[in-house]
């Protein structure tokens, strides 16, 4: 385990993702890769939603959505719980 | 205050092998904000979605681009608008205002071009059944009249008779052009059919063989096809002009050309495969030209595109309805719009590109139509960026085929606007429940 993760995770400035327990690679995109870097810092899925919209120009409601979307694309790539 | 990042969606894509093919990547998605001049996502706000959207203009100048095609190789060819691929009015309207001909295959067909007042002389009636009223308001109005089979050569004969004329006929004949061959279709040539149905004809003493067509099949994108075609009419006519003293007036080569849109089972997409006009032309026309006539007497080419002339230039906007993913690790996404507006997709891997700005990063994505339907996927893989529910995406070129072949199942059918010259016209309205159950009753001891 590493943090919330299920395994370590690596993740690169330019959005490339290694998963050391499977060794599948993935790519993310800007905004993924900001709240991925802070799901690494321990940020809470609470906070989260405000951070993003203090960074991107982004309304509540679709970036709320978003952000449980993509968790949920994290769970079914296996990378958290 | 700092100016704030644009958003995009947040995604994570896995990577995986086997994308690529002998030809390359596939093409990445390019967004489709704008529709004719229109933003995508103004024109679903006003009209609906699923919305099928003309481009008239476009429409106009593949007219007149496989017209100069045909006309600058043999002088006499004319195009006879193949009706089935796409007869609502305002599209076959637009056609005949640019000089096509009407190509029908059934008394409804007919019927759509007489109220459009096309002159039953620019008609050409093909296809396999035509009933005997049919027939008789063809030859009444004096439209050519491809012959199929026996059984329909005797019930002209018998019309002539009545009408007390000798009537002037084309023969459809068929040859080994295609694997599987096409041989649902007129008088078989190997196997002397053609001829035998000629001299039949002739011989009848109603009957006047003035036409030949051959149609040889459907989206070749083989050009040596046509050029076979081309090369037994020639030599057919050669043949009963010899032996049967036959004159023609017109020679059809039917239609099957192709357009852009890539088949399911195709390496390489559309755009390298699909010949051009003037491909097409120039592998007809030259053997056709050398045909047994003298200058001043050929015979009029005939040339019955459809989808080529109509599928490029009819759009489908559509939404995203939902996603999600799927047991194999894919991601799902249905549409509104589904196989029943659709049914191409049994042919083409269509083009999925997003109405909206939606960043560059794309997953394989499984495309399921809206209906509740197992057999309902618009594609089976094809790469789109991340979307949401409420999302636009514009599938291109769908404009032969899906409507007229569209059914009314589950939903009701979509509007369809053309623009021209910055002004949008509706051309067809949504369908309504009140529109689809017009005919229906319920018997009051049953209520």
């Amino acid at each position: 385990m590493s943090g919330i993760f299920n395994s370590e995770v690596t993740i690169s400035d330019s959005g490339f993702l290694f998963d050391h327990g499977t060794g599948l690679t993935y790519s993310l995109n800007e905004t993924g890769q900001f709240i991925f870097t802070k799901m690494k810092e321990e940020v809470h899925a609470n906070k989260m939603l405000e951070l993003i919209m203090e960074e991107f120009d982004i309304n509540e409601e679709t970036a709320r959505k978003d952000i449980d979307d993509f968790y949920r694309q994290l769970k079914e790539a296996g990378l958290i719980d | 205050m700092t100016e704030k990042r644009i958003y995009t969606k947040p995604t994570i894509i896995r990577h995986t092998v086997g994308v690529m093919n002998k030809y390359g990547r596939p093409p990445a998605t390019v967004p489709m904000n704008r529709l004719v001049g229109y933003e995508v996502k103004e024109l679903a706000a006003k009209y609906g979605s699923p919305l099928f959207v003309l481009n008239v203009q476009e429409l106009r100048e593949k007219y007149r681009d496989m017209t100069r095609a045909f006309k600058t190789r043999y002088p006499k060819a004319h195009i006879a608008y193949s009706y089935k691929t796409n007869y609502m009015k305002a599209v076959c309207s637009i056609l005949h205002q640019e000089g096509a001909w009407a190509e029908v295959v059934s008394g409804f067909e007919y019927d759509i071009a007489k109220n459009l007042n096309v002159d039953g002389t620019k008609i050409i009636f093909n296809g396999p059944y035509k009933t005997r009223d049919e027939l008789i308001r063809a030859f009444t109005e004096g439209s050519m009249v491809n012959i199929d089979n026996y059984d329909e050569m005797q019930l002209i004969e018998d019309i002539a008779e009545e009408m007390d004329k000798v009537l002037e006929v084309g023969i459809r004949v068929n040859m080994d052009l295609n694997n599987p061959p096409w041989h649902k279709f007129g008088f078989n040539m190997e196997a002397g059919h053609a001829f035998e149905a000629v001299k039949r004809a002739q011989a009848s003493g109603k009957l006047k063989v003035v036409g030949l067509h051959i149609h040889a099949g459907t989206y070749i994108d083989d050009v040596s096809i046509y050029s076979k075609a081309a090369q037994g009419l020639v030599d057919f006519y050669t043949y009963i002009k010899a032996q049967l003293g036959v004159n023609l007036k017109y020679w059809d080569m039917g239609g099957g050309y192709a357009s852009h849109n890539t088949l399911n089972w195709a390496w390489a997409p559309a755009e390298q495969t699909c010949p051009t006009y003037d491909q097409y032309a120039e592998t007809i026309c030259p053997i056709l030209m050398n045909g047994p006539f003298s200058a001043n007497n050929a015979p009029k080419l005939f040339i019955e595109p459809g989808r080529a002339l109509v599928d490029e230039p009819i759009s489908l906007i559509t939404s995203v309805a939902a996603q999600k993913r799927l047991p194999s690790g894919a991601r799902g996404i249905v549409l509104d719009a589904g196989m029943n507006i659709l049914s191409s997709v049994q042919w083409y891997s269509y083009n999925f590109q997003t109405g909206q700005d939606s960043g560059f990063m794309v997953e394989d994505t499984v495309i399921y139509g809206g209906l509740c339907m197992n057999i309902d996927v618009l594609r089976q893989s094809a790469s789109v960026p991340p979307v949401r529910r409420g999302d636009l995406l514009v599938i291109p070129h769908v404009g032969a085929y899906n409507i007229s072949q569209s059914w009314q199942f589950i939903y009701l059918r979509p509007a369809v606007i053309a623009i021209d010259g910055g002004e949008i016209h509706v051309i067809k309205k949504a369908e309504t429940r009140e529109y689809v159950q017009e005919f229906e009753d319920v018997p009051d001891k049953f209520k």
